[in-house]
């Protein structure tokens, strides 16, 4: 009761507090957008018996002595049937490293990207399929994450999305929520990335950028006054690649607010994260 | 007589024919070499024709307890992404209503929190580990593939005014009725510090929940 007693005081200064949840509405039209939709995306799904055209579809011919069929598109599955060499199979679909393959008989499985790797296709070459390796780690262009870490002591959860304009420098986009105990921070910038050696499996980089801090102080405290400022951030991190298409990155980054008043406002943030490249 | 001497000459040839048909039998199944081999065109492997299912878009409805503030009906949407057969990472949003807390309903006509205020809206960001994959049968003609499955991550909650940072951790379990459409039931604990009723202290949101998600 004693809890509760404070607590009411507390709430009433709280609830004085101006109404701004211009976002919830936002997200909650996602939301119902999403719930149109989904039925859309659900139909096909039902109709989907695994027997649609096959016509079209990539057929493969066994070159091992034979292949491995699973249940499911996991290695934990039980193999229920093997494909001799000299057997055509259809590649239905594929889910991660795992196709659904199709007989002649009509009859369905799982064989990993290992084995369809080994076949032949209706040329009598071997099948090349564009798996990602450590080669594509400093070819490809595009690339994307998700990072946490701390801002300035705040817990800080960011994205990004970069494009490699060489093999040395790129250019991301960032968009960053920090949610301390005294204020909620959002941050946008765009960032100039340099690495100098892409050829690293473990290649370090410097990045420099500029954006937007958005400030907005919790309500239960007494000044409750938004600031936007601009800002400008300098840092160093790694990228590490680890397997497929998948690599991890971490950063700490220095940044400075430039404020209207006597002093300009400087944090220190560090983060760590998983990145796909494409 | 002519007749017999027809049928004697009939019946001779029948019997020299035989062995030459016989003979051409042979030669007339190796001119047709398909119905040993199959009929398949001298095609490479065109990956671009091979539909990838590794992305998840789906809705969840369930029941989300606040702290102090009572169980409420919660409904959201998730995006997932299958990096491979046992990791994804995944990303929610959920929608629910804060209700009163007990001190309001004995106090009668008090209001620690305006109708906005008591508006729930969650989001994260989590990975997720396939734990047991399985099979579930439904008679002895069906087999749907099932997984267990755990997840851990980060997020916000913006709830009694404030934007906070909020971890969560959660299991489920999916049955696959076909590739591309699942449903799931789950449960999410979020934690988040709130000072609401006065000392800060983290509350635990316990949500359970079922859900329906289609791959492409």
């Amino acid at each position: 009761m004693c809890d509760i007693d404070s607590g009411f005081d507390n709430s009433v200064a709280l609830s004085t507090a101006p109404d701004s949840k211009p976002g919830a509405a936002r997200l909650r039209i996602v939301a119902w957008l999403l719930a149109c939709v989904l039925p859309l995306l659900v139909s096909p799904a039902l109709a989907d018996d695994g027997r649609g055209a096959t016509a079209d579809l990539p057929r493969v011919q066994v070159a091992e002595p034979y292949v491995a069929w699973h249940t499911g598109p996991a290695a934990a599955y039980p193999v229920v049937r093997v494909s001799e060499k000299g057997e055509w199979l259809t590649l239905v679909r594929r889910k991660t490293d795992w196709f659904r393959v199709r007989d002649r008989r009509g009859r369905e499985g799982w064989v990993h990207v290992d084995d369809v790797l080994l076949t032949l296709d209706g040329a009598g070459e071997p099948v090349t399929l564009t798996e990602p390796r450590f080669d594509d780690f400093s070819t490809r262009r595009w690339e994307a994450g998700l990072m946490m870490g701390e801002f300035d002591r705040a817990p800080v959860t960011a994205v990004y999305a970069g494009y490699w304009m060489t093999a040395n420098l790129s250019l991301e986009l960032w968009g960053s929520q920090a949610l301390g105990t005294a204020s909620e921070i959002l941050m946008v910038s765009g960032n100039l990335v340099h690495q100098p050696f892409p050829d690293w499996r473990v290649s370090p980089f410097f990045t420099l950028g500029y954006g937007h801090i958005a400030i907005r102080p919790k309500t239960t405290l007494a000044d409750t006054e938004n600031r936007d400022n601009p800002m400008a951030n300098a840092g160093l991190g790694v990228r590490f690649y680890m397997t497929d298409r998948y690599f991890l990155r971490a950063e700490v980054k220095d940044y400075k607010t430039f404020t209207d008043r006597q002093t300009n406002e400087e944090a220190t943030e560090w983060k760590l994260g998983l990145s796909i490249f494409f | 007589m002519e007749t017999r001497t027809q049928h004697l000459f009939l019946t001779l040839s029948r019997r020299a024919w035989l062995p030459l048909l016989l003979c051409a039998a042979p030669a007339w199944a190796a001119e047709e070499p398909t119905l040993i081999e199959p009929d398949v065109r001298p095609v490479a492997v065109d990956e671009a024709l091979i539909d990838t299912e590794n992305f998840e878009v789906g809705a969840f409805t369930g029941v989300l307890n606040i702290e102090d503030f009572g169980s409420s009906f919660v409904y959201g949407a998730r995006l997932g992404y299958n990096l491979s057969e046992s990791l994804f990472v995944e990303s929610n949003i959920g929608f629910a209503e804060g209700g009163e807390t007990s001190f309001e309903q004995l106090a009668g006509d008090v209001e620690l929190l305006t109708d906005s205020e008591r508006e729930y809206v969650y989001y994260n960001l989590n990975f997720g580990y396939r734990l047991l994959p399985g099979e579930a049968f439904f008679g002895p003609d069906h087999a749907f593939n099932t997984n267990f499955y755990l997840v851990a991550g980060a997020g916000a909650t913006d709830f009694a005014g404030d934007n906070r940072f909020t971890t969560n951790v959660g299991f489920g379990y999916q049955v696959l009725f076909t590739d591309s459409l699942a449903v799931e039931l789950g449960v999410r604990e979020h934690m988040y510090k709130i000072d609401v009723l006065g000392d800060e202290k983290t509350a635990f949101n316990t949500e359970i929940r079922c859900g329906l998600s289609v791959f492409f």
